[in-house]
Order: structure tokens, then C-alpha cells, then sequence
């Protein structure tokens, strides 16, 4: 009797130990993912990147993004408010500086410690550090994994993006914007003939491309560019990254009229300098032509609404004469500012400034990008007078406020002046100073004596009655005719 | 009689240690290794490092010449983009160690005796006990004789100037103390009588700052950008001759200048190549590191 009695204890206990060491993984995490036993209700319910549900009983409030795409889009969502925490590679737009930096690499605990309820990750990161992801999953709070890889992906991503965050409805609508703005560039490049082709360049590690459904081969597209390299293959299946090589390049160097290059992380394409180098390269037509554009790749291949700003890019880039056209500013009107930047960088056709996850490292005496106080990256017209500082073409203006902080203003209502124009002016010429120097009796009045006075000395301003008057407002008409005359 | 043969037991085991000290080398081996910063540009690349190696090997038949990188990004670069494998300085020095080379020669193509070289001394005494010999030369700007050669080299570079024109040179510049050489460098061509010839740096000291207010007190109307870097490379392309507002080139033009620059670096000077020989031929005979 006593024996049976062992016996049972014995097989009961060794039973019990089975189901606990089977049962361990929803064991550890209290049980709250064995649906049976979960009777809460959950207003968000979906499955994400890396293949896992995602359950949560209300949007999240306290977020923190380690991915710069998410970071950025969040921002898009105007959830600035919400946002607890960044990565560490951001780079816009300028508000994430607000934000307390976090690292993947580094202790899971700063991120437990900073309490967010959501923190959104890739399956990079996944990959890569699934011990701090685990960590985090551990200690309770919700790790959501998203990374598009398409462009046709890209809509769900941004709505499951709202949905986590209870932004669903602004989700909506700004991509409804996005989508707007995309056929209206390619309703924009559609008539144009003849169309150019374009090899783009993801990677110079073995010469890489992109797969034909990748958001820069779309951009490529929409911009009225012919991409030649359709017929690549990705790398990995669903890599928006695809093997091409050197020589299938080179097979088509006749026909290469434009040439992309995407920059701005490790292993990303090559720059106008190493790619006019590279073995065979001088026979690319683009090359001989030098029609090489270097593109961020945060505005060309990364999941975000400025996919738009690099789709534009492409198509000034492939059409100069058409889509930067300044001919609309050939008007008897004094100019204003942010005419003048527009006007300016489309007739140099520089390509639009974007800064790298390096940028904010170093400091800037000059202006820094993204911070003038009247030119939000919201504003319309923000690139142009962001490439018009970064080029040198414009001057911005600083001020205390009432904390005596410094702030930098563009000074958007102003109208440019003639002796502010003959800044830039002299950017777009060589001028060896002229021997003889013509009189100008108003030159002190001007902060750019040295420029002035060469600039009426070689004939390429004029005075009026003898005088510059440099603080006389310009006309959009006397600058276009003055930037002609450049060529 | 125990204490004869303890005292020789002690003498063979003094010997035995000796013997086992002594570096494993085949003493017909001999190698100068030229380390440089390193450059991903390649054509300056070949005009410049190249070039300095191919006088070394000119002027040293016996040597092996042998090249190592002190810049690990631009090493990763090369390898992952152009499939090019160069020695960062400690995996050099242990290659030459396991080939058994015998007696080294380390050259650096360094401007100055700043963090680099340092770090270079540090790596050489690792394993200084692997080579029969192995000596170290000095940077480029070292003893006084130093300046005026490398003065005379850059005369050729600065012609003829007119009393409006100005030369600037961009140096790199750092944190370590050894960045006084370029404000010596900037006294031996005032004292030279080349009034207008400035060196600035992009990190230390003198900055572009420090010159312009000269070039307006001097009435200098047209002012030539020459990079004094080994390379002209990507300091040189960006920095100095770039198009964004933040280049030296575009500054200038902003204050009124006529701007032209002069992409050559140091190293493609035969004077300049001469001089690294002669720091390596000192070291070969005496400054035994």
C-alpha cells in the first residue's frame, strides 16, 4: 500500500514538472499570451514584420522608435508628443534632437527604465540583438517589429503604424496626400519625351541595384526615368536590394544616359569621384556626360513620406530644362527670399540638401539644418531654402530670444536686396579682379564691397547714376536676366 | 663542489634563455614598411602613396617594400568596395614576423609626430623582440632641416605671386601637441618673405578663420587652394574645393576672393618622396628606435 502510494506521488510530481517545464515559455510571461486563458479585450490585434502578434488593450503613449523611418514617420503622425525616446542613427526631421537617444546595442534596461509602453523596433534589430529585444518583450512592455519591403507595402506599414499609436485616421489622410502628390508627379514626367535611361546604384559592394517593386525603382518611374536594370534579381527573397554587377553595367554603357548613385550609410553606392574611376566606367554615357546624381538614401530607398521629396529630386535631375524651369520668376516683381532660394537652386539644378545620421554630430557656426524658426520642415518650401543656405546662395539671421538663447531666422517676408544678390551672383563666376576699378559712390553703404566692385568692374551689374544702391529691392526679372547672363 | 655545478647549471640555463630569445628571422630578409593614413580616392591614391613607394623601392633595391594603412574605415572600405587588401600597422608587422624578415624599416608618410605615430611607436614595441632590428624613421615636418626642404618643395607650387594674391594651404590638424608644426610651418614662409602664404588646418590650429582677417589687411584679391596632405583626397575634394558653404573655397568667394585650387598632394613632390627616404636612411643608421 505504502509502495502505490510512493509510486503515485513520484509520477504525479514528474508530471507536474513536465507540464511546468513545458509550459515555461507562457509561464515566463505571465500567461498573457496563451489566448485561451486571456480574457482581456484587445482593441489592437495584428501580426507584425518579424511574424509576431501584437496585442494591446489601447494605442500606445509612450513610445520609443530605434529605427530612423519610424522615427521620422511618427513625427509625420504629429505624434511628437508622444515620442520618449529615439535611435541612435536619426537624422530628421530636427525635432528628434529633442529626444533621449537609445541603442540596441547597448543595456536593455535604459529602455525598461525610461517605462515606454510601445518600442518600436525592425527585424534588423531583431536579428541582430534578439537578447535586448527579448528583454525588453520580458519586462513587459511591446516590441513592435516593421519594415516595408516594398513600395506597395508601404501603406500597411504606415497604417498599422497608426493603428499602434491611435493615429489611424491621420494615417489615412496623409497618405491619401502621399499618394496625391506621387501621380501628380508622374502625371508631371508622363509627356515627356524622349524619355532617359537610368541605371541606380544601391551598392558599390559588388555593384548592386534595386528589385523592380523597390521604392527607388517606383521613384525612378514616377519621375519619367526608364530604369534598365528591370531585370535584377534580390539578393534575398523580399530584399528590395538586387545583384547586377560591373559588367551587365558596362554592357549597357551606351545606353546609361543618367546615373544614381544613393549615399549616405556604409555599403551604399559610390561617389561621382570612384564611380568615374572604376575599370571600363569612362564608356557609361552618363559618366562621359558626368550625369551622375549622388541621392541620400533617406529620401530615395528608406520607407518614409519623403520618398516623395527623392522622387522630385530624380525627376529635376532627369529633366533639368522642364522641371527646373525658371522662367515663372521672370517677373517684374521684387523678389522675396524664399523666391530667391527656390529660384537659385533650380538654376543651378542643385540637387536638394539632406543631412546624414552624421550631421548633427559637429556643430555649425554658420546656420544649422532644419533650424530657422520661420522655416519649418513642414513648410512647403523648406528644401529649397535649406539647399540655398547649404550652398551659400542665401544668408539666414540670428537673434536672443527672451532666455537669450539664440535663434536662427530665414527672414521668409523679406525681399532680397542688390547687394545680398550680388553675393550669389559672384558664387556663379570666376572673377579675376579687374585692374582698373570703375567709381562707385554709394560702395560703403554695402556689406560686399570687394564683390560689388568687381562685379560692376567686369560689367555684370550696372550702377544707377553712379550709384550700386545695394539695399534696393531686386526684381525676379533683373535676377533671372543676371543668372542667364552666367551662362 | 655543489656550488660549481649549481653556478653552472645556472650558466647554461643564462644560455639556454638567450638562445631562446633570439628571433626565429632569415637574415637575408630586409623590409621598409611605408605606412600612410591610406586614401579610398584612387587616383591620388596612385600619384601620392604609390608614387612614395615606388621611389623607396627605387632607392632601396635590397628592401622589400611593404605598405600599411593606419585609417581602419578607409582599410574596410577598400576591401568591401574594390576588393583591395591592405595590413592595418599590426597585422603588417606580424605578417613581416611570420615571413621571417629579419631587419624592418618603418616609414611613416605622416605629416607630423602626432597620435598616429604614437600609436605606431606603440605597436612597433610589441614586437620589436620578433626582428633582429627593426627602426622606426620620423614624420615629414621633425628636425628644422625638415621645414626648409619641405619649403623649398612647396616654392614650386606657390610661384610667382603678385602682391594681391595669396596661397593657402590645408593641413589637417589635431588635437595632439604635435599640431604646433604647422604654425612653425606658417613662420618658415613668412620668414621665407612669402608674405601671403598661409597654413590653416581643418581641425587644429591655425583655422580658416585665423587667415582671413589677413588676406583683408594684405589687399589680397585672388587667393589658390593647395592641400597639404600626403593625398588630395577627400579633406581636399569636400573641405577645401566642395561646393557647400562649409568648403574653404566657397568662403572665400563669399568675402569677395577670386578662388582657385590646386588638387595636388604632397606626396606626388619628388622632394617630398626624397625626404620620407632620407627619415628612413636616418633611422637605418642610428635613430635605432
Amino acid at each position: 500500500m505504502r509502495n502505490i502510494k510512493f509510486k503515485t506521488l513520484a509520477w504525479s510530481s514528474v508530471l507536474v514538472l513536465l507540464i511546468l517545464f513545458v509550459g515555461r515559455y507562457w509561464i515566463e510571461r505571465g500567461l498573457d499570451h496563451v489566448d485561451f486563458l486571456d480574457t482581456r479585450e484587445y482593441v489592437i490585434d495584428f501580426t507584425d514584420d518579424s511574424g509576431r502578434r501584437v496585442k494591446m488593450e489601447a494605442p500606445a503613449d509612450r513610445i520609443i522608435s530605434l529605427y530612423s523611418a519610424h522615427t521620422e514617420n511618427l513625427f509625420t503622425l504629429e505624434l511628437d508628443a508622444q515620442i520618449i525616446g529615439v535611435g541612435t542613427s536619426e537624422s530628421y526631421p530636427v525635432e528628434f534632437l529633442d529626444k533621449p537617444i537609445f541603442d540596441y546595442k547597448s543595456d536593455p534596461e535604459k529602455v525598461i527604465a525610461a517605462n515606454p509602453d510601445l518600442v518600436l523596433i525592425r527585424p534588423f534589430i531583431e536579428r541582430k540583438q534578439p537578447a535586448f529585444v527579448d528583454a525588453l518583450r520580458q519586462s513587459g512592455i511591446t516590441v513592435v517589429s516593421f519594415y516595408p519591403q516594398s513600395q506597395e507595402d508601404f501603406d500597411r506599414y504606415i497604417m498599422n503604424l497608426g493603428l499602434v499609436t491611435g493615429r489611424s485616421k491621420m494615417a489615412e489622410r496623409k497618405l491619401k496626400k502621399f499618394h496625391e502628390d506621387m501621380d501628380a508627379l508622374k502625371e508631371l514626367t508622363k509627356d515627356i519625351e524622349p524619355k532617359i535611361n537610368v541605371f541606380f546604384e544601391s551598392s558599390d559592394v559588388e555593384l548592386k541595384t534595386v528589385t523592380p517593386d523597390s521604392v527607388a525603382a517606383r521613384a525612378i518611374e514616377y519621375a519619367g526615368g526608364i530604369n534598365i536594370a528591370t531585370d535584377a534579381e534580390a539578393i534575398t527573397a523580399g530584399s528590395s536590394v538586387a545583384a547586377y554587377g560591373a559588367e551587365r553595367v558596362l554592357e549597357k554603357a551606351d545606353q546609361i544616359d543618367a546615373y544614381v548613385t544613393q549615399r549616405g550609410v556604409m555599403g551604399a553606392g559610390g561617389n561621382l569621384h570612384t564611380i568615374s574611376i572604376r575599370p571600363g566606367f569612362n564608356t557609361i554615357k552618363a559618366v562621359q556626360n558626368e550625369k551622375v546624381l549622388e541621392i541620400n538614401q533617406k529620401i530615395i530607398s528608406s520607407p518614409t513620406f519623403r520618398q516623395v521629396k527623392g522622387t522630385y529630386e530624380l525627376a529635376r535631375f532627369f529633366y533639368p530644362e522642364i522641371i527646373d524651369d525658371v522662367s515663372k520668376f521672370n517677373v517684374e516683381e521684387p523678389l522675396n527670399r524664399v523666391d530667391a532660394a527656390e529660384l537659385f537652386v533650380r538654376f543651378d539644378n542643385r540637387p536638394v540638401f539632406a543631412p546624414t545620421a552624421s550631421y548633427y554630430r559637429k556643430e555649425y557656426d554658420g546656420h544649422t539644418y532644419g533650424m530657422f524658426e520661420d522655416v519649418p520642415s513642414s513648410y512647403e518650401r523648406f528644401d529649397f531654402v535649406e539647399t540655398a543656405m547649404k550652398s551659400g546662395f542665401m544668408q539666414g539671421f540670428k537673434r536672443r530670444d527672451e532666455n537669450d538663447d539664440l535663434i536662427e531666422f530665414f527672414n521668409i517676408e523679406g525681399h532680397l536686396t542688390r547687394d545680398e544678390f550680388a553675393k550669389t551672383l559672384f558664387l556663379f563666376y570666376d572673377l579675376v579682379p579687374a585692374k582698373e576699378h570703375i567709381e562707385i559712390v554709394d560702395l560703403e553703404d554695402s556689406d560686399n564691397q570687394k564683390i560689388v566692385q568687381a562685379l560692376v568692374d567686369h560689367k555684370i551689374l550696372q550702377l544707377e547714376d553712379g550709384k550700386f544702391n545695394p539695399n534696393r529691392v531686386v526684381t525676379g526679372a533683373e535676377v533671372v536676366t543676371a543668372l542667364e547672363n552666367t551662362k | 663542489m655543489k656550488k660549481l655545478i649549481a653556478v653552472l647549471l645556472l650558466v647554461v640555463l643564462a644560455l639556454a634563455g638567450c638562445a631562446g630569445a633570439a628571433p626565429d628571422t632569415d637574415k637575408s630578409k630586409k623590409a621598409i614598411l611605408v605606412v600612410s593614413f591610406g586614401t579610398s580616392y584612387a587616383d591620388t591614391r596612385e600619384a601620392t602613396i604609390d608614387a612614395t613607394e615606388a621611389a623607396f623601392a627605387k632607392a632601396y633595391p635590397d628592401y622589400d617594400i611593404k605598405r600599411a594603412f593606419t585609417s581602419q574605415i578607409i582599410i574596410d572600405i577598400l576591401e568591401e568596395r574594390d576588393g583591395m587588401e591592405i595590413d592595418n600597422m599590426q597585422e603588417a608587422l606580424d605578417r613581416l614576423k611570420s615571413e621571417k624578415y629579419s631587419e624592418v624599416v618603418v616609414q611613416p608618410t605622416l605629416v607630423m609626430n602626432g597620435a598616429e605615430y604614437d600609436e605606431m611607436i606603440a605597436a612597433v614595441h610589441e614586437v620589436e623582440e620578433s626582428f633582429d632590428k627593426i627602426v622606426v624613421g620620423k614624420a615629414l615636418l621633425t628636425s628644422h632641416n625638415d621645414y626648409e626642404v619641405v619649403l623649398e618643395a612647396l616654392k614650386g607650387q606657390i610661384g610667382e605671386l603678385a602682391d594681391d594674391e595669396a596661397v593657402i594651404y590645408m593641413g589637417h590638424g589635431t588635437h595632439h601637441f604635435a599640431d604646433a608644426a604647422y604654425g612653425a610651418m606658417d613662420v618658415r614662409f613668412k620668414n621665407a618673405g612669402l608674405k601671403n602664404v598661409y597654413m590653416g588646418t581643418v581641425e587644429g590650429y591655425p583655422l580658416f578663420e585665423d587667415i582671413t582677417p589677413h588676406l583683408e589687411a594684405n589687399g589680397i584679391n585672388k587667393v589658390t587652394l593647395i592641400p597639404f596632405m600626403l593625398v588630395a583626397g577627400d579633406h581636399a575634394s569636400n573641405d577645401m574645393a566642395g561646393d557647400e558653404d562649409d568648403a574653404w573655397k566657397v568662403m572665400l568667394k563669399q568675402q569677395g576672393y577670386a578662388v582657385e585650387t590646386h588638387m595636388q598632394g604632397l606626396g606626388e613632390l619628388e622632394a617630398i618622396q626624397q625626404l620620407f627616404i632620407e627619415h628612413a636612411e636616418a633611422a637605418m643608421h642610428g635613430e635605432e628606435h
